[in-house]
C-alpha cells in the first residue's frame, strides 16, 4: 500500500473544492488522486532486548517442528534459529520443556468494534442501516480499550483482524492490529497491512433486509446486491484508470468524483484490498468464485465456511482461503452441516489455505485449543495431522489471508519477531501461554505483572 | 478376584479394540450383567480413585464395586483407562432446540410461560444435539427454558441422553427466576416482587392452618409451586450476578428457608465467602472471563477454584449454546489450568450436579444408575475422546449426523456424494 506525503493530501483536498470543467490540454490542474491511507499507523514496537531462547519445542508455522531449538530474536527479528546459538548480549530464556510459536493470528475478531462491556454505546460493529456499506471502515470503530484486547493477549494473540460484522452484503473495510495496548486505533495499526473488504453470504443480509422489504430478501438478490455494486466499481475505476491515462498523457481531465463506497470496491478491483467473506455454504461460495471471475478479482478468504469440506478441491483450485470454526453449529440453518474435520479436509487438499479463526471473545483466547480440537478429532477419523501442521491454522495461512506472510506467521530468519512461549505442547486443554512477544519486545508474561496490561475502564474497579 | 464369563458371545471375543458399532450390532445390549474391569475408577464417591478395579452393571444400576468374584454375561477390560460417572449438562435447551434461528424448532420458550412451565413436554429425544453431545461423555442433562414475560422463566427438568422417548428422568425438578440488570426499569422491582410472592403464600399457609381463612380451600397452580419452594421441596435457581444481588438472594433464603441455589454469578468471588456459609451452590461456567456488563465485572478464569477454595459447591455450566454442550469437558479442564484441583472438577460435572437435582447418578457406587464412561486417557484433555459409554446401563453410541457428513465426503465414488449413505 502507498503511502502518500501529508503535504500532497492537503494540496488534493484543497484541489478537489476548486475543480470545476475540462481546462485546455496545454494548462493541467494538479494531479488529483486518492489517498489510500488517510489515517496511518502509529504503531511502535513496545521497549525490548535481544533474547534468546533455549532448547525449545519450536514449531515454524510452516510445516516444521524442531525439537531443542534456540531461537534468537534483536531489534523486531528473528535472526537465528537452530541449535547452540550463541549470543553474549542477550536476555537468556531456558525454554526447556516449553514449546515456543509464531505469534498466534486470528483473522476475525470483533474485538474494539463490538467490546466489553456490551452495552449499547458500544454496539459499533454493523453499520446495518443499508445493504451495501462499503465506505464505512471498521478501525473508527475500534474502542481500543477494550477488555477483550488484554485477555486475547494472555492467549498468545499477536495479530487480529477486525471486520465489520455480516448484516451487509458489504459490510465495509476491516483493519489489521497488532495486538498491544494504545490510546488510539492508528496506535495498534499493523503497518502495511492490507485493508479487507467484509461481504457477507446468505442467511443475514437477507434476513435483515428482508425484513423491511428491500432488497435483499433471498439469495439471489444477494447475488443481484453484490453483481450491482461490481458493476458500478467496474465504471468506477474505468473512469479513475481514464482520468490518470488522461492526464498521463498531457491533457487536463476533469477527475471522477468521488465515491467512498465504490472506493473500497474499486481498492478490490485495483488489487489493494482483500476480499474476507462470510460465506457458510458449499452452493454460495461457489457462486462467490464465480462473482470474482465474473468482475476480475480475487475472491479472497471465506470466512465461517462450515461447508468448505463439501467443495474442498474447488476452494484449493481457485486459492482461496477458508477460514472456519472447529465445531460451532447449528445457531442458524446455514450452520447446520458442521463436521469437526472441517478444517483438516480442506487443509488436505493441495494448495490448500485452512484456517481456524474465532469471531468469539471468548474462543480467540484459545485459539490453540481450537486448533487442536481439530487435530485430534482428525486423526480419530483417518487423518495423520501434527501440531506442526495445526499450528499453521492459526499461523502462516492466517498471514497469508492478511497479506501479512512476508512478515509474520512463521519462525524464520529475518521474520518479525512475533512469538508466543508455551508451558507445554499449546494443543494441550492445560496448555497456557507464558510470554509473549511482538516485533521483539515482550507485551505479556503470566508470572510477571509488570508485563500484564489492564484497560482503563477496569482500572478502579471494586 | 476371579473373573466368569458367564456365556461366551458367538464368534465375539470382547477386547479392548472393539468398535463401539460391532457392540450395537451384537446382542451384548442385552447382555444381563456387565462387568468393566482393570478401570481406573474415578468414583467421585467416599472410595476417591481406585485403580485396576472392576464395576458390575446390572438392570442399569451398578451392583458391586471390587467383588471378590465378579460373575458377568460380558466382561470389559479397560486396560487401565479412566472410568468416570458420566457427566451431567445443566442449564441449557438440550432436546427443546434443533436450529437456534429456526423459530419452529425452538421450544425453551413462550410469552405465557410461567412458574408451571413444564418444556419436558416438548422434549425431542431425537434431536441431532443429542448424540453429539454424547461426543462429550454427557449421560444426563438438566435442561432450562427461558420462559416467558413473568418473573419465573418456569421450571427445569432432567433428561438422559439415551435418544429413547422415555428419556425424561424428573419434569418440574426446579424453579427459574433471572434477576439482575434490567434494559426497562429496575433491578429492585423483581427482587421485591419475589419476596412479595413468598410473604403472600407464606401468609396464606400460616392463614389456613389456623383455620380462619376464607379464602379458596385450594391454591392455584402457581401457587402450589410457590408453595413447594418454601417447602423446601425443589431448589429456586436464580440468575444474578452482581454481589448485591447474590446478598439478596441470599437473605430471602434466609428469610424464608429456600433451598436456593445461584446461577451465572459472576461476581460470586466477591462474596465467597457468604455463599459458601449458606452452603448454596452455584452453577457457573469456567471460561465467563470477560466483564460483559457491569454486573459481571470480576470474571476470571481462576473465579471457579477461588470459589472451591472458599468452601462452595460449584456446579460447571457451559456459556452460550446447546449445540456445543459437548465442549464442557474442555472448560473443566480450562478450570483446573487455572488452579482448579482435577476432582474438584469431576465433581463439578457429576456428583453436585447429581446432589442438587437429586439424580441417583453422578458417582460410582452401589445403587447409583450405571450412567458410565470410558474415557481413552484424561476425560478434560482435547486429545482423548469417549472409548465406551453407558446410559442406565446400556451401551450408547457416540456417533452423529456429523460423523455421516463426513464419511460421505472423505469416501470416493464416481457418482455424486449424495450416493453415498
Amino acid at each position: 500500500m502507498q503511502i502518500r506525503p501529508v503535504k500532497l493530501s492537503l494540496i488534493v483536498a484543497a484541489m478537489s473544492l476548486s475543480l470545476t470543467a475540462c481546462l485546455p490540454a496545454e494548462k493541467q490542474d494538479a494531479k488529483v488522486s486518492i489517498n489510500k491511507n488517510p489515517f496511518p499507523s502509529t504503531y511502535q514496537a513496545l521497549p525490548q532486548q535481544t533474547t534468546l531462547f533455549t532448547n525449545a519445542t519450536v514449531l515454524t508455522g510452516t510445516g516444521e517442528r524442531l525439537d531443542n531449538a534456540d531461537v534468537l530474536i534483536k531489534d523486531g527479528k528473528i535472526v537465528q534459529l537452530g541449535v547452540d546459538v550463541v549470543a553474549s548480549d542477550a536476555v537468556t530464556i531456558d525454554a526447556q520443556g516449553k514449546w515456543l510459536t509464531p505469534g498466534i493470528i486470528d483473522v476475525h475478531s470483533h474485538l474494539g468494534v463490538y467490546p466489553s462491556p456490551s452495552v449499547e454505546s458500544h454496539s459499533d460493529g454493523n453499520e446495518m442501516t443499508a445493504p451495501n456499506t462499503a465506505e464505512v471502515w471498521a478501525e473508527h470503530s475500534v474502542w481500543p480499550q477494550d477488555p477483550g484486547f488484554q485477555a486475547a493477549r494472555a492467549g498468545g494473540i499477536t495479530t487480529l483482524q477486525i471486520l465489520p460484522g455480516s448484516a451487509n452484503l458489504f459490510g465495509g473495510r476491516g483493519v489489521t492490529l497488532r495486538n498491544v495496548p494504545s490510546e488510539t486505533m492508528q496506535g495498534m495499526k499493523f503497518i502495511n497491512a492490507p485493508y479487507g473488504l467484509k461481504m457477507a453470504c446468505g442467511e443475514n443480509p437477507k434476513r435483515v433486509y428482508g425484513n423491511r422489504k428491500q432488497l435483499p430478501s433471498t439469495r439471489m438478490g444477494n447475488v443481484a446486491g453484490y453483481r450491482a455494486a461490481w458493476a458500478a466499481a467496474t465504471e468506477y475505476k474505468r473512469a479513475w484508470d481514464k482520468y490518470y491515462s488522461d492526464y498521463d498523457a498531457g491533457n487536463n481531465p476533469q477527475p471522477p468524483t468521488r465515491d467512498l463506497e465504490l472506493d473500497t470496491l474499486m481498492g478490490v478491483l485495483d488489487g489493494d484490498i482483500l476480499i474476507h467473506n462470510h460465506c457458510y455454504k458449499a452452493e454460495e461460495m461457489a457462486v462467490m468464485m464465480d462473482l470474482g471471475k465474473e468482475f476480475n478479482y480475487n475472491s479472497g478468504t471465506f470466512h465461517h465456511g462450515i461447508e468448505a469440506y463439501k467443495i474442498a478441491d474447488k476452494l484449493a483450485e481457485n486459492a482461496n482461503c477458508v477460514a472456519m470454526w472447529p465445531d460451532w453449529w447449528g445457531f442458524k440453518m446455514e450452520a447446520y452441516d458442521m463436521v469437526e474435520e472441517n478444517v483438516a479436509i480442506v487443509d488436505a487438499v493441495k494448495n490448500s489455505c485452512a484456517i481456524v479463526h474465532s469471531d468469539s471473545s471468548t474462543t480467540i483466547q484459545r485459539l490453540n485449543q481450537e486448533a487442536g480440537k481439530v487435530m485430534y478429532r482428525a486423526n480419530e477419523n483417518g487423518f495423520e495431522l501434527n501440531a506442526e501442521d495445526a499450528i499453521k491454522w492459526i499461523t502462516f495461512n492466517a498471514a497469508k489471508s492478511l497479506g501479512i506472510s512476508e512478515k509474520t506467521g512463521s519462525l524464520a530468519q529475518g521474520k518479525n519477531a512475533d512469538l508466543v512461549l508455551w508451558n507445554t505442547n499449546p494443543f494441550s486443554v492445560y496448555a497456557q501461554a507464558e510470554q509473549v512477544f511482538i516485533d521483539g519486545a515482550k507485551v505479556y508474561d503470566r508470572h510477571d505483572e509488570k508485563y500484564q496490561a489492564k484497560s482503563d475502564f477496569l482500572l478502579g474497579q471494586e | 478376584m476371579k473373573l466368569i464369563q458367564k456365556k461366551q458371545l458367538k464368534g465375539l471375543t470382547v477386547t479392548l479394540t472393539t468398535m463401539l458399532s460391532l457392540v450395537f450390532t451384537t446382542h451384548l445390549v442385552q447382555a444381563k450383567t456387565t462387568a468393566i474391569t482393570n478401570a481406573t475408577v474415578y468414583t467421585v464417591a467416599s472410595q476417591g480413585i481406585l485403580s485396576q478395579a472392576t464395576v458390575v452393571i446390572e438392570d442399569g444400576t451398578i451392583i458391586a464395586i471390587n467383588p471378590e468374584q465378579v460373575e458377568a454375561d460380558e466382561i470389559i477390560d479397560a486396560n487401565e483407562r479412566i472410568l468416570t460417572p458420566g457427566f451431567i449438562g445443566s442449564m441449557n435447551s438440550l432436546g427443546l432446540v434443533e436450529v437456534g434461528a429456526v423459530a419452529r424448532t425452538r421450544d425453551g420458550s413462550d410469552k405465557k410461560a410461567d412458574i408451571t412451565f413444564d418444556g419436558s413436554l416438548a422434549f425431542n429425544p431425537k434431536s441431532t444435539l443429542i448424540a453429539y453431545t454424547r461426543k462429550g461423555g454427557i449421560t444426563s442433562n438438566i435442561v432450562a427454558p427461558d420462559g416467558g414475560e413473568g418473573l419465573f422463566a418456569g421450571q427445569t427438568f432432567a433428561a438422559n441422553l439415551s435418544g429413547d422417548f422415555n428419556s425424561i428422568i424428573a419434569n418440574q425438578n426446579a424453579v427459574l427466576v433471572y434477576l439482575g440488570a434490567e434494559s426497562k426499569g429496575s433491578r429492585a422491582q423483581k427482587l421485591q416482587l419475589l419476596d412479595h410472592k413468598f410473604a403472600d403464600i407464606q401468609e396464606k399457609l400460616t392463614k389456613k392452618k389456623a383455620k380462619d381463612d376464607k379464602s379458596p380451600k385450594t391454591l392455584k397452580r402457581d401457587e402450589k409451586v410457590i408453595k413447594s419452594l418454601l417447602a423446601g421441596e425443589k431448589p429456586l435457581l436464580a440468575y444474578a450476578d452482581r454481589a448485591t444481588d447474590l446478598l439478596a438472594l441470599l437473605a430471602l433464603k434466609e428469610k424464608y428457608a429456600l433451598d436456593l441455589v445461584l446461577v451465572s454469578a459472576s461476581d460470586a468471588v466477591l462474596v465467597a465467602d457468604e455463599i459458601a456459609a449458606a452452603k448454596v451452590p452455584v452453577i457457573i461456567s469456567a471460561i465467563d472471563n470477560l466483564p460483559s456488563s457491569f454486573d459481571s465485572l470480576h470474571g476470571s478464569l481462576s473465579n471457579m477454584a477461588l470459589l472451591v477454595k472458599a468452601g462452595v459447591k460449584v456446579i460447571l455450566t457451559p456459556k452460550g449454546e446447546s449445540h456445543n454442550l459437548n465442549q464442557l469437558r474442555f472448560d473443566a479442564g480450562v478450570a483446573v489450568a487455572n488452579g482448579l484441583a482435577k476432582t474438584d472438577a469431576l465433581s463439578a460435572l457429576t456428583a453436585n450436579v447429581a446432589d442438587v437435582f437429586k439424580l441417583n447418578a453422578g458417582r460410582i457406587a452401589v445403587g447409583k444408575n450405571a450412567d458410565l464412561v470410558l474415557w481413552s486417557a484424561d476425560p478434560f484433555e482435547l486429545s482423548t475422546k469417549v472409548d465406551l459409554m453407558w446410559i442406565n446401563g446400556k451401551p450408547v453410541s457416540t456417533q452423529s449426523r456429523q460423523d455421516a457428513l463426513r464419511d460421505r465426503y472423505t469416501g470416493s465414488s464416481d457418482m455424486p456424494r449424495a450416493y453415498i449413505k
